[in-house]
């Protein structure tokens, strides 16, 4: 079982609530998937089968129009990792507060990590709200999402016709714009954000000018050169000043052996 | 690999769930029983930060900016060649992401709501959707 003591369900259920937002965001572009899926010739279960296993938007999206121009599987599950590629920065930035888990729990939180996930997590760690189960709750309720969204979109695909008018496919940008705010909690953070979104900007640019990058790449890219600059660029002070939570792993332990978490 | 088209869909879903699974299960599972360093430990928390600004960026201000450049193009050109159809409620640059950015940000900031956040965001672009004719 997952959930071994009380507290843990308690805290999952705290994660389902602040992930709340990923659900409403991954609903329209789950039936957005499933409407574009079973049009391409997958079954309701093929569909839904890919949603739950794969849990990864654009992935998803990539190695669908991959295969409709390669016909090849592996080429498409190649494009599929490569867009992901991501999520090893994600996973590796979660992990210093992941520190001496079973590992099912961080099978848990790693197999649910989305952008959006990863995001809110930061956030609630940021704020010292995080604990394991919560982000492992906040992975679960966009899961739940994703897979509902793509059932929906399966099945309602002859009936629900042009969604995009209801405006709910900026419910994932809009998210990020809120998670924005919420992470840039001091000066440093905030010029980090403002320099990785000006380095996809001049990514952009430099794809108008000719050279060939798949946007995907951007993101990645950003997130490498963004943080690294703002290492290189800001000193460091040996303490909090930076928003740099060195004492994270220390505090939640603490929080977590007060809780009774840790057997 | 000369796969039936259900079989191959069957592989790829096999293939991309393990994948990327592995992807973000075998950093935490490593990582995580190992004790970071430092400098290490500030390029992380660095992160996050970094990934949300080019998120922004490419889902927000990219678009944002193609519907400019599609703007732009339109009214030097569309004008001259069709007649008045012009958007007329909004003769400037009007850029639903944008609006719809700094309502969700502003919405954030004052309620530190998501769910009202996200829903701002979208409101203001449904709004906006509505009122301005697409190009």
């Amino acid at each position: 079982m997952v959930f071994s003591r009380n507290i843990e369900l308690k805290q999952f259920r705290a994660g389902l609530r602040s992930g709340f937002p990923i659900f409403l965001g991954y609903l329209p572009v789950g039936i957005a998937y499933g409407i574009l899926t079973v049009n391409f010739g997958f079954t309701p279960i093929q569909a839904i089968l890919a949603s739950a296993l794969a849990l990864s938007g654009v992935g998803q999206f990539v190695a669908l129009s991959t295969l409709a121009l390669s016909e090849s599987v592996m080429a498409s599950i190649l494009a599929s990792t490569i867009v992901n590629l991501r999520y090893i920065l994600f996973s590796a930035s979660l992990s210093p507060h992941l520190q001496g888990l079973k590992m099912r729990i961080l099978a848990g939180i790693g197999f649910t990590t989305t952008d959006e996930s990863f995001a809110i997590n930061s956030t609630e760690i940021r704020e010292l709200r995080a604990s394991p189960h919560s982000m492992f709750g906040v992975g679960a309720i966009g899961w739940l999402g994703w897979v509902l969204g793509t059932g929906i979109g399966t099945i309602g695909a002859q009936f629900l016709g042009d969604l995009s008018a209801w405006g709910i496919y900026f419910a994932i940008p809009a998210m990020y714009a809120a998670l924005f705010v919420a992470l840039a909690n001091n000066r440093k953070q905030v010029y980090c954000g403002l320099g990785a979104a000006a380095i996809t900007l001049g990514l952009y640019g430099l794809t108008l000018l000719g050279l060939q990058l798949e946007t995907y790449w951007f993101t990645i890219i950003t997130a490498l050169i963004a943080a690294t600059l703002a290492v290189l660029i800001f000193p460091d002070k040996g303490d909090n000043s930076d928003g740099v939570q060195v004492n994270t792993d220390k505090d939640i332990k603490a929080a977590e052996a007060a809780e009774g978490v840790h057997s | 690999m000369n796969l039936s088209f259900e079989h191959a869909i069957y592989a790829l879903i096999a293939g991309m769930f393990v994948l990327n699974f592995a992807l973000r299960f075998i950093p935490l599972a490593l990582l995580s029983r190992v004790s970071i360093p430092r400098p290490i430990m500030r390029w992380l928390s660095y992160m996050p930060m970094a990934v949300m600004g080019a998120l922004v960026a490419s889902a927000i201000l990219i678009p944002a900016l193609e519907r400019f450049f599609a703007e732009l193009i339109w009214f030097r050109t569309a004008p001259r060649e069709c007649g008045s159809t012009t958007p007329e409620l909004f003769p400037l640059f009007v850029h639903h992401e944008i609006f719809g950015m700094i309502a969700a940000m502003l919405t954030y900031y004052y309620t530190k709501s998501f769910v009202g956040a996200t829903l701002a965001g979208v409101i203001v672009f449904a709004l906006l959707q509505l009122l301005v004719i697409p190009l």
